[in-house]
């Protein structure tokens, strides 16, 4: 069995960036987040998954930020929660 | 891995050997030793992201055009790199939604899958690696996602590459297969990867030239582009380049100790 061409990549989600001022990282999880779902036009229940990319020490002064914890802001449920090592 | 790239351990910091830059910069003059390669390479991948930056208004480099001269009166950070050599630091996110191919049809926009995948990581500490000039684990990522997708590098229309320094272009390119050892400088010359080039690469401006989002700058590049999504930036006959079919994008950690290779596909 191959996994060629079995999975898509069907929406993106941006944010501003370059300097940004008074923002946080959960922040940037939540917008980016929030835009690839609407990029599709999904519903937030049509999530099944929540990966969160590489781990990086959290901002000082900030809690660190997890996949649940960006699921929990965004209304999520998703059956699977990941987050990728650096 | 982020201690790899911040800690500060014996004499390493007295020399000024820490963080990513200082070891990307040791692999980078250890391939100047080894083979032709090095600034003169080096500046046809900077000034060339920045030619598709200047066309992409979510970079933060789109009004800030670069010369050669430019490139090469940009100051040391660590040599041989220069400041043009390094990517930007960055605020801000970016995600994507994966599903499967079947339900993407039923979804807005064109249908773009996941054709090849690979993945490779020789995870050695950067003072006990041998393959920080290649064969660097693009070379068996790369391998296995070409078999997978049942293609070859003739059929790749653009690249979309991690670029944490202009360096990672070259040896990732090299690794794949677009050129041997010490021929960078002539594939990358006469605006190879720019706008109208025959192999664009990183289309955004990529993390030298369009933000720093770790490898989903490249990767969500690979997949707006296949949707035809791009504005300015558009592969087509706006840019002087074929409508892309099939993108090849990389990632890679460490200091070159990890690295994904992913082939994108319009279908």
């Amino acid at each position: 069995m191959t996994l060629k061409d079995k999975y898509a990549i069907v929406g993106i989600g941006y944010t501003p960036q370059g300097t940004v001022s008074d923002r946080t990282t959960l922040d940037f999880h939540l917008e980016a987040c929030a835009d690839a779902i609407a990029d599709v036009g999904l519903k937030r229940e049509d999530i099944d998954g929540l990966v969160c990319y590489r781990y990086f020490p959290p901002a000082p002064g900030e809690g660190d930020v997890t996949p649940y914890l960006v699921a929990q802001h965004l209304g999520l449920e998703p059956a699977y929660l990941a987050q990728d090592a650096n | 891995m982020s201690q790899v790239l911040s800690r500060m351990a014996g004499d390493d910091a007295v020399f000024g050997h820490f963080g990513a830059a200082a070891g990307y910069a040791l692999a980078a003059r250890r391939a100047m030793h080894e083979y032709n390669t090095g600034p003169d390479t080096w500046k046809h991948i900077a000034v060339g992201q920045r030619k598709w930056a200047n066309l992409n208004p979510r970079a933060v480099m789109y009004d800030r055009p670069m010369t050669e001269s430019d490139y090469e009166r940009s100051p040391w950070i660590v040599e041989p790199f220069r400041l043009a050599d390094n990517c930007l630091v960055t605020d801000g996110g970016r995600a994507f939604i994966l599903t499967t191919a079947e339900r993407a049809r039923d979804l807005p926009h064109p249908v773009v899958t996941i054709m090849g995948l690979g993945m490779h990581n020789p995870a050695a500490d950067p003072v006990a690696a041998r393959h920080l000039t290649g064969p660097t684990g693009a070379r068996r990522a790369g391998e296995q996602a070409f078999h997978m997708a049942g293609i070859t590098l003739e059929d790749v229309d653009a690249c979309e590459i991690y670029d944490c320094f202009t360096y990672t272009v070259e040896i990732t390119l090299q690794d794949y297969g677009f050129f041997g050892p010490g021929e960078g400088e002539e594939w990358f010359r006469g605006g190879t990867i720019e706008p109208g080039g025959r192999t664009p690469v990183n289309t955004s401006g990529g993390l030298l030239s369009e933000a720093y989002q770790m490898g989903l700058t490249p990767l969500t590049e690979g997949v707006m582009q296949l949707m035809g999504r791009c504005g300015d930036h558009q592969l087509g006959p706006a840019t002087g380049n074929i409508k892309p079919e099939i993108i090849l994008c990389s990632d890679n950690g460490g200091i070159l100790q990890t690295h994904s290779c992913c082939i994108l596909r319009r279908n």
